[in-house]
């Protein structure tokens, strides 16, 4: 099984080649969109570039569960994701630390959670770490 | 040659403008898959035609308004060859008829080919273009009815008018892969499809309402489909190319 350190390497030579950034714009902390300028056909670029990296498949929404959301009125109230919908998240991604969120879980600064370190521990997860 | 060793799929390839287009790709060096319907005779002498002339091509049949076609038809063409470089939608039928008699069927037929099968097409070179090879071009014919209307014609008119929306919506997606998705629109052309019409009016349509004095011939599109796929077509996306030699002006001539 590959370290943490080498999956890092991997993500990062991923991102570099979806991304069309440089090496050392890629740091753990490192948001998709807010930091690299991810936009959504980015996402389906890299989750396909990680399944061909690292032999996985990566079902739909799993990784990066967008739009899970979308006008439901059980997970969002007023803009902001509610205790339903944090249960959910938990749920649905429980490679992700959600406690920042918890304390501004606005529906915008969901995106925020995409991070480098997310995908690192997501494969992590995956790959029986 | 513009094209060589690229990997060209049309459909609707066996006639009419499809089949110029076909010849005009391999001529440019193009490696050309084409799909037919019903026209297996035309379909294997277009074969034979253009692999003596040291082309190389494959007809595949199917309906293109069949979702399962795209997916088999493409799948074929990765395994023979392994890439997608051009897809030119063609294939297109008419159900003319005026709007309170038509039959729900001739509009879902003209529906499902003319945009449905479009849309199945894309979809099926879609990942390959987009995300293996980060190239590719698309290339829907479309028609100038989608804008310059005739009576009996709403299922025409609406599939190409929606082609024509599809094609602007996909050319932005795409983009940032360097995938160019454009229209061509042609205008009165001498095919098949058009010969109730010319028969008709084809001399005062030629004499009185284009500019050029005459109707189409399948090779006006066919060049402007390679201009569209081969360099000098690198930076246009998302545009409709009108080739009517003029019609759509709406000039009488006096």
């Amino acid at each position: 099984m590959p370290t943490e350190q080498e999956i890092f390497e991997k993500v990062r030579t991923t991102l570099v080649d979806a991304l069309n950034v440089d090496d050392d714009e890629v740091k753990l902390q490192s948001r998709l969109r807010g930091d690299l300028n991810a936009e959504s056909i980015d996402f389906l670029d890299i989750v396909f570039r990680l399944e061909k990296q690292f032999g996985v498949k990566i079902p739909r929404e799993e990784l990066f569960p967008e739009s899970i959301f979308q006008g439901d009125p059980n997970f969002v109230t007023d803009g902001k994701v509610n205790e339903g919908g944090l249960k959910e998240l938990q749920e649905r991604m429980p490679f992700a630390d959600l406690s920042d969120f918890r304390k501004d879980p606005r529906l915008e600064k969901m995106e925020d959670l995409f991070t480098v370190e997310l995908i690192v521990n997501y494969l992590k997860k995956k790959l029986g770490g | 040659m513009l094209l060589k060793d690229q990997v060209a799929l049309v459909t609707g390839g066996s006639r009419g403008i499809g089949k110029a287009i076909v010849q005009a790709l391999a001529r440019e060096g193009a490696k050309v898959a084409f799909v037919y319907r019903g026209s297996q005779q035309a379909a294997e002498e277009l074969e034979k035609e253009i692999t003596a002339a040291g082309g190389t091509t494959k007809a595949w049949q199917a309906d293109v308004s069949d979702p399962e076609a795209a997916k088999r038809v493409v799948g074929g063409v990765m395994a023979d060859w392994g890439r997608v470089d051009i897809l030119v939608n063609n294939a297109g039928v008419i159900r003319d008829g005026l709007f309170i008699r038509m039959d729900p069927e001739n509009w879902k037929t003209v529906l499902n080919t003319n945009l449905d099968g479009t849309f199945y097409f894309c979809r099926a070179v879609a990942e390959q273009m987009a995300l293996r090879q980060r190239s590719g071009r698309i290339i829907n014919v479309s028609s100038v009815a989608a804008d310059h209307v005739n009576a009996g014609q709403t299922n025409y008119a609406a599939s190409k008018g929606a082609v024509n929306a599809f094609t602007r919506a996909l050319a932005v997606e795409l983009g940032s892969r360097s995938v160019t998705v454009n229209a061509v629109a042609p205008g009165f052309i001498e095919t098949d499809m058009s010969e109730a019409v010319r028969n008709k009016a084809g001399d005062f349509i030629a004499k009185k309402l284009v500019p050029l004095r005459r109707l189409g011939k399948p090779e006006d599109i066919a060049g402007v489909v390679v201009f569209l796929a081969g360099p000098a077509g690198a930076y246009v996306t998302g545009q409709v190319i009108t080739v009517d030699g003029g019609l759509s002006l709406g000039a009488v001539t006096a």
